[in-house]
């Protein structure tokens, strides 16, 4: 036998021969944990002069009990507050264990200890990158809870402390401070001026470079995320322009949850004054926006789909900018989209593009979102049909006269005609109002009649009739004068109108224009 | 011609006057129609359009006349009037009372990102230096993937994981040194002199 053969089988009875490495270390971890969790119990009991055999069997064995909390405590605050840094490393790392549990994290315990202030004064350590990174820790988890955390966390002088953390050659230590202060911003508009007000904003751009691992930007990207969020104030201008351009890199790149944070990003920056959408468009970043709406994860999809329905809320032009970016063509994907929260948005979005001038309306009906906006109409959850309910009417206000035969013809008449029967007066006040347009372009045409024949053959003018019993006297009132104006069968006179009037200088359609249905 | 959110000029050029003029109308086709109104030879002036109904079909504007009180205004059919923007500027004012644009409703429906967040375990998704981590050894060493992986100890993790050998030379060949070097066996053989030893 050859050597090489005596070696190979002499390796072939060794235990451990080929098991996975990583699946060994597991069992040799999870034993060492029984074991210590065994002689953890063994001297929890010794601790309390316990004898194992009087106990009930539950007691014995489960070491999550509140006195169990108190005694981890004291034993905590013994050691932070030493003056060892290795008993301090301990103490803190322990209580960072406790603030990460799953359910219920002792937050509140930990602030009543007094530890706080500790825990700051360990983030300026810089000999002592251990007790840095687990004070930064504790200290965000603090901070993750509710407002009065939030601000325990800062009355201890922690932000200065966060802020120079960011700086530090330790990544994992800089990406912690990252998160706290995000927790920090994300309290509301007062911790996040603050926070601007130390001029967070450098410190925290300066960490983005093209070697900044994706999870570090992940982090980085949510917690400028919350620098832009909030309104009553809005972020500074100041500190907006400063960082919408690595917003803007950062929706460049293909990891999912960094275009998902940025992207909520925008659409807090876009959600305000026209001033305000102003700002974001000029990046030139509404392309992007319209290609991320374009996604099939949702949570892409619904941040981008915000922002873009906040940019259409503007003016004429940031709406032109975003129909020349293709939003037509991705919008009827997202009014037929499974969920209804996408539905109702996509549908705001189009309500507000048809409150714009009649040559974008053109480029709706073009674009073919008229069938989409029936089918929700016909189908959709009660938001999103009142979405659309406002979409018709924009539409027949902007429209041309033309245009409103379209939208008729393409059964959104017949379609509120069917919601007049919903409870919420403000939809029937809309839809009266839209149908109240329908004729003021009817008359344009000399087709009342035709129209109010149409109306009654849907079934219309026995809900308005109806809609006269309203409880709601606005609806009542509106309701009548539709009668009044437009289906009183007295004194009927064929209306010849003249194609010289010139309150509107309009031109006289062909003969097709008609509403027919 | 549209009904536009702006009020535009009308296309066929003409001028936009605040103030607008009534005359009596030269080209009525209705010639066997009685005109309602006065056929005078002033000129009365519309200071603004006040409201709009519909009489038997036909569209009327009540209008606030010029140096004349409110006690003074009437109800003119559409047809007699020649002001287009003041009517414009009425119904562009009916419109906005309803429609145009409408900003955001508020919270995105619990959709929105967390305001807040609670880290409970280090960087559970990354993997290897993708965690951003510092070296602390290497523990083992396997090529069952078909590529050289170490074992990586993280310092501030109790989560080990697998590199690539490739990266771990170039980002941190020290700990890479030190792992081959605490692996180093020597295997010794008998020499010459040795043999000659044994025989006696």
């Amino acid at each position: 036998m050859s050597t090489r053969d005596v070696v190979k089988k002499r390796v072939s009875r060794f235990k451990n021969k080929g098991k996975d490495l990583a699946k060994l270390r597991e069992k040799r971890v999870s034993e060492c944990v029984e074991l210590r969790k065994a002689q953890k119990n063994e001297s929890f009991l010794k601790r309390r002069n316990i004898i194992l055999s009087s106990l009930p069997d539950e007691e014995a064995f489960s070491p999550e009990q509140n006195d169990t909390l108190s005694f981890r405590i004291e034993d905590i605050i013994r050691d932070v507050n030493s003056n060892d840094r290795e008993a301090q490393t301990r103490g803190c790392q322990a209580a960072r264990k406790l603030l990460s549990k799953g359910n219920d994290p002792p937050l509140k315990e930990i602030v009543d200890a007094g530890l706080l202030s500790q825990f700051v004064s360990f983030l300026s350590m810089d000999d002592e990158p251990t007790l840095q990174f687990e004070a930064a820790w504790a200290l965000t988890n603090i901070a993750s809870g509710n407002s009065w955390h939030t601000h325990q966390v800062v009355q201890h002088g922690a932000v200065p402390a966060l802020i120079n953390l960011l700086a530090s050659p330790m990544l994992h230590i800089s990406e912690q401070a990252v998160w706290a202060l995000g927790n920090i911003a994300g309290d509301g508009p007062g911790y996040r001026d603050i926070l601007i007000e130390c001029k967070v904003i450098p410190a925290l751009l300066a960490c983005i470079s093209p070697d900044t691992p994706v999870g570090y930007l992940r982090n980085l990207t949510w917690t400028l995320s919350n620098l832009c969020r909030n309104k009553m104030p809005c972020p500074p201008l100041s500190a907006v322009q400063q960082m919408l351009p690595s917003l803007i890199q950062l929706l460049h790149l293909s990891d999912k949850n960094i275009l998902s944070d940025a992207c909520w990003a925008i659409s807090y920056l876009s959600d305000g004054s026209n001033d305000r959408i102003d700002v974001v468009v000029k990046t030139g970043i509404v392309p992007r926006l319209v290609e991320l709406m374009n996604r099939k994860e949702l949570f892409i999809l619904t941040p981008a789909l915000r922002a873009i329905g906040n940019i259409v809320s503007g003016s004429d032009l940031h709406t032109q900018m975003t129909i020349d970016a293709g939003v037509l063509n991705v919008l009827p994907k997202l009014l037929r989209h499974p969920k209804p929260t996408v539905q109702k948005e996509a549908a705001w979005a189009l309500s507000n593009i048809a409150a714009g001038p009649c040559k974008q309306i053109q480029q709706l009906i073009t674009c073919g979102l008229l069938p989409p906006l029936v089918e929700v109409l016909r189908n959709g959850d009660f938001k999103t049909q009142k979405e659309a309910v406002w979409a018709v009417t924009n539409f027949t206000s902007g429209g041309t006269v033309e245009q409103v035969v379209s939208l008729v013809q393409s059964g959104a008449l017949e379609a509120i005609i069917n919601l007049l029967q919903v409870k919420d007066a403000k939809v029937i006040l809309i839809i009266l109002e839209a149908i109240n347009n329908m004729f003021i372009a009817a008359e344009k045409l000399g087709e009342t009649e035709k129209l109010s024949l149409l109306i009654e053959e849907l079934g219309g003018l026995e809900r308005i009739e109806m809609l006269q019993n309203h409880e709601n006297g606005i609806v009542y009132q509106a309701a009548h004068d539709l009668i009044e104006k437009y289906f009183n069968d007295g004194d009927v006179e064929e209306v010849q109108v003249d194609s010289t009037q010139t309150g509107f200088e309009f031109k006289a359609p062909d003969v097709q224009k008609k509403f027919e249905f | 011609m549209s009904m536009s959110q702006t009020p535009e000029p009308s296309s066929d050029g003409a001028t936009v006057t605040e103030e607008a003029t009534i005359t009596t109308p030269e080209k009525e086709k209705k010639a066997d129609e009685v005109v309602e109104e006065e056929e005078e030879e002033e000129e009365y002036v519309v200071e603004k359009v006040l409201n709009r109904r519909v009489v038997k079909g036909k569209v009327e504007y009540l209008l606030k006349w010029k140096g004349f009180s409110n006690e003074d205004n009437t109800w003119e059919p559409e047809e007699n009037l020649d002001c287009p923007d003041l009517i414009a500027e009425y119904l562009q004012k009916q419109k906005s009372a309803n429609e145009g644009k409408r900003k955001a409703p508020g919270e995105a429906d619990g959709d929105e990102s967390k305001s807040k967040k609670k880290k409970e375990d280090q960087n559970e998704k990354l993997r290897g230096f993708a965690r951003g981590l510092e070296p602390e050894r290497i523990i083992g060493a396997t090529d069952s993937t078909g590529e050289l992986m170490f074992l990586m100890k993280w310092k501030h993790s109790d989560e080990a994981d697998l590199v690539p050998a490739k990266e771990a030379n170039v980002k941190c060949p020290q700990v890479v040194i030190s792992f081959y070097e605490e692996r180093l066996t020597w295997h010794s053989y008998p020499s010459e002199d040795e043999k000659k030893d044994d025989k006696n």
